[in-house]
């Protein structure tokens, strides 16, 4: 009974790592993306500045995506 | 490593009767990127003048591109070309001036109809409001004491109008409105129309004819569609006109934008009264080339190589302002070529710089086939990506086709050598009743595959992504691809340093930045070692203390130069190795979605084999729209992804960019051929 207690709380934590991180890049990225998208309107080159800017929170969600993966596979 | 090619910087001096041909004999070797003068840069030497020929030809260009867009002459309309020396002398014998005469005539007369259309239907609108009404229209004027009024309102005006004027009006009714005419004193003018105004009422003008409406209106419509068959032949004369002289209007317009770019040449150039001198950009290895082409085509010219450019900044600092930026010319092979076009999406790289297409070229695919990983999907984007690099020359597609393409190989590579994995079912694999996995052996009954496969397949079914025992392995591989490919990005923020400065100035610099990393890795990798596989802390020490020690070095030799930025500068690191596990990541959330499907589909198609055919081809309708819109979410995902890592992880590190291409003076023809071209 402990036992699928742990494993069911590992797969809440693992569900929250990934859904809160994933909320946190969403409304960064959304920031990001609306004042990217009206620079390179203005001016194509700033391309890809605006392409790093854009993608740098997506790292956020990357290591919630790892911490869960390690929770559920080798915690 | 790729840099940009070495530039030698020349000089071509001469008279100013031999800068026509001078000009010319530049264009056609087609090596020169001409520095632009600046004024006072040069004792006794100011800018030029536009040459005589130029404003000629530049008032025939704004003719010939004013005909084009009143032709409906566009850039894809597809035309011949025509031979060079025809052209020239059709230009020179006033060809332009005639055609424009020839267009402006047919143009003129479609302007007319168009302006007599408009006016024809303004007045048909009238009398069909008009005709509501059974009044003769010259009974609306010509009154002396009485005024009228006609027009549309929204509602009916009668009741407030009643005893004061006479009133005419079709069924209005709330919806739609109505007609009505009004007929009083003229001392009433003003009740009348305020009352009007209440109604909502706006005159119609009332078209100088005589009779009822309704024949009025017969008559226009009989003129509106007599000058709409007239426009259609017009329409027609300009088709044929545009048929006519498509060929010389495309061939003159490049002809003349030739002219008119060498024409304005000396615009550029340092002349004196008698002389000129151009300074450019030539590359070293054509230079002596150049040199002896130019002095042989064209009399009276002196050319000569100014110097050849180092890569080190103090050349830079030591030149004069205008000759301090040096032209990037690429330097990379045919396929290598075609990743150029990533780079240049961030900046054009600098001279004295590594150009880091060959470096997104090796990775930029490999990254891709790694996250896609499987046989099925990468048959596809191979076939895509060769179709696409064979038929399409607009850069921005042959950029993705590139990638599909060479991706694709890679996919297919890892797919069959690595994965074993073929639209998201493995090869090989054992299937008992209840598993929610397939693999190709059950569904096709080919119980050789696990002998065709060992040897060739880690484990001799390949890695499983989404097996509990190969996960930490796949996200362990990715971290140390990403150990690889940073350690590569901070030995090219080294070497460019180097050149630019001298190695010890490199090391100064960003040395303290490679040791940062080796220490932050090694102390990473240690404490993963500790708390994840439960080593034990004696064994790990060592390491550790080494791995500090050459942190602390890195960090303070880092510190004269970024200050604080050495310290806070660390954890990034850690995310920046972290930030590759999206590789595996990626790999597993297709390989996640693949598996839910095939076991959709797979079921559905087993359940619909008893149920008759319409059941199959639902099951594989569902099952090869599934299957690509993963293939579709694939090039998004992966491709986005593979080249965030290029850009922010890789070049990041070490590229600055912001110089200028290296674009020779050169002719371009496609709608003219010159007589060598036909040689």
């Amino acid at each position: 009974m402990a036992a699928a207690e742990a494993a069911g709380l590992i797969a809440v934590g693992a569900g929250l790592a990934v859904g809160l991180t994933g909320l946190g890049a969403g409304i960064a990225e959304g920031n990001v993306g609306a004042a990217a998208v009206g620079a390179i309107t203005e001016d194509a080159s700033l391309f890809g500045k605006a392409m790093i800017f854009m993608v740098l929170p997506e790292t956020i969600v990357i290591f919630g995506l790892v911490i869960s993966i390690l929770a559920i596979f080798v915690m | 490593m790729s840099l940009p090619e070495s530039m030698s910087r020349i000089v071509i001096a001469g008279s100013l009767s031999h800068i026509d041909e001078a000009i010319d004999a530049l264009y056609k070797t087609g090596a020169v990127h001409l520095i632009d003068h600046t004024v006072d840069a040069d004792e006794g030497f100011t800018l030029g003048t536009p040459r005589p020929y130029s404003s000629k030809a530049s008032e025939r260009l704004l003719k010939i591109r004013s005909m084009e867009k009143e032709l409906g002459l566009t850039k894809k309309t597809k035309t011949e070309p025509v031979p060079l020396e025809k052209i020239k002398s059709q230009i020179s014998s006033e060809s332009v001036e005639l055609i424009e005469k020839e267009i402006s005539s047919v143009l003129d007369k479609k302007n007319d109809l168009s302006q007599r259309i408009t006016e024809l239907n303004a007045t048909k609108k009238s009398l069909e409001l008009l005709s509501k009404l059974d009044i003769d229209l010259d009974l609306y004027s010509g009154y002396k004491s009485i005024f009228s009024a006609v027009g549309t309102v929204t509602a009916d005006p009668a009741p407030g109008l009643a005893g004061i004027c006479e009133v005419f009006s079709s069924g209005i009714t709330k919806k739609e409105g109505g007609v009505v005419a009004v007929f009083a004193r003229n001392e009433d003018k003003e009740k009348v129309l305020s009352a009007l105004a209440e109604c909502d009422f706006s005159e119609i003008p009332v078209p100088n004819e005589t009779g009822s409406a309704s024949a009025a209106l017969a008559k226009t419509e009989r003129e509106l569609s007599a000058a709409a068959q007239d426009m259609e032949k017009v329409d027609g004369e300009i088709q044929a006109l545009l048929e006519k002289h498509k060929d010389f209007l495309k061939a003159s317009e490049e002809e003349l934008s030739i002219e008119v770019e060498q024409g304005e040449i000396p615009v550029r150039i340092a002349t004196s009264e008698h002389s000129f001198v151009m300074d450019g950009w030539v590359p070293s290895k054509t230079a002596e080339k150049v040199k002896i082409d130019i002095e042989a085509k064209v009399e009276g010219v002196y050319v000569e190589i100014q110097e050849t450019r180092g890569r080190s900044m103090k050349e830079v600092e030591e030149a004069e302002n205008r000759f301090k930026d040096v032209p990037t010319k690429f330097n990379n092979g045919r396929i290598v070529e075609e990743f150029q076009y990533p780079t240049k999406l961030m900046s054009v790289p600098k001279y004295q710089e590594i150009d880091p297409s060959i470096l997104i070229a090796i990775f930029l695919p490999l990254f891709f086939g790694m996250m896609i990983g499987d046989v099925g999907y990468s048959i596809p984007f191979i076939i895509l990506g060769a179709y696409g690099l064979k038929v399409t020359h607009h850069k921005d597609w042959r950029a993705i086709a590139t990638v599909l393409f060479f991706g694709g190989i890679w996919a297919f590579i890892f797919g069959f050598f690595f994965y074993g994995e073929c639209l998201g079912m493995h090869f090989v694999g054992e299937y008992t009743p209840g598993d929610v996995e397939y693999s190709w052996q059950y569904l096709l009954g080919l119980d050789n595959l696990p002998s065709f496969f060992e040897g060739i397949l880690p484990g001799g079914h390949g890695v499983h992504k989404l097996g509990a025992d190969w996960i930490g392995f796949q996200l362990k591989l990715s971290v140390y691809i990403g150990v690889c490919h940073l350690l590569l990005a901070y030995c090219c923020a080294v070497y460019n340093k180097t050149l630019q400065h001298g190695f010890v100035h490199a090391f100064k610099e960003k040395g303290g930045w490679v040791l940062s990393f080796i220490g932050m890795v090694l102390i990473c990798y240690e404490l993963a070692m500790l708390l994840i596989y439960g080593e034990s802390f004696d064994s790990i020490l060592i390491p550790m203390v080494i791995g500090a020690i050459i942190l602390a070095a890195g960090v303070i030799l880092n510190i004269p130069e970024d200050g604080m930025q050495a310290v806070l500068e660390l954890p990034g690191i850690v995310g920046g190795v972290l930030s590759y596990t999206r590789i595996a990541a990626i790999g597993m959330s297709k390989a996640g979605m693949a598996l839910a499907f095939n076991y959709i589909c797979i079921g559905m198609i087993y359940g619909g084999l008893g149920e008759g055919i319409l059941a199959l081809i639902v099951a594989f309708a569902l099952f090869a729209f599934l299957h690509l819109m993963i293939w579709t979410l694939g090039i998004l995902s992966a491709g986005l992804h593979s080249l965030r890592l290029q850009f922010v992880e890789l070049m990041v590190k070490f590229y600055e960019g912001g110089g200028t291409e290296f674009s020779p003076l050169k002719v371009k023809r496609v709608k003219t051929i010159s007589d060598k071209d036909k040689a």
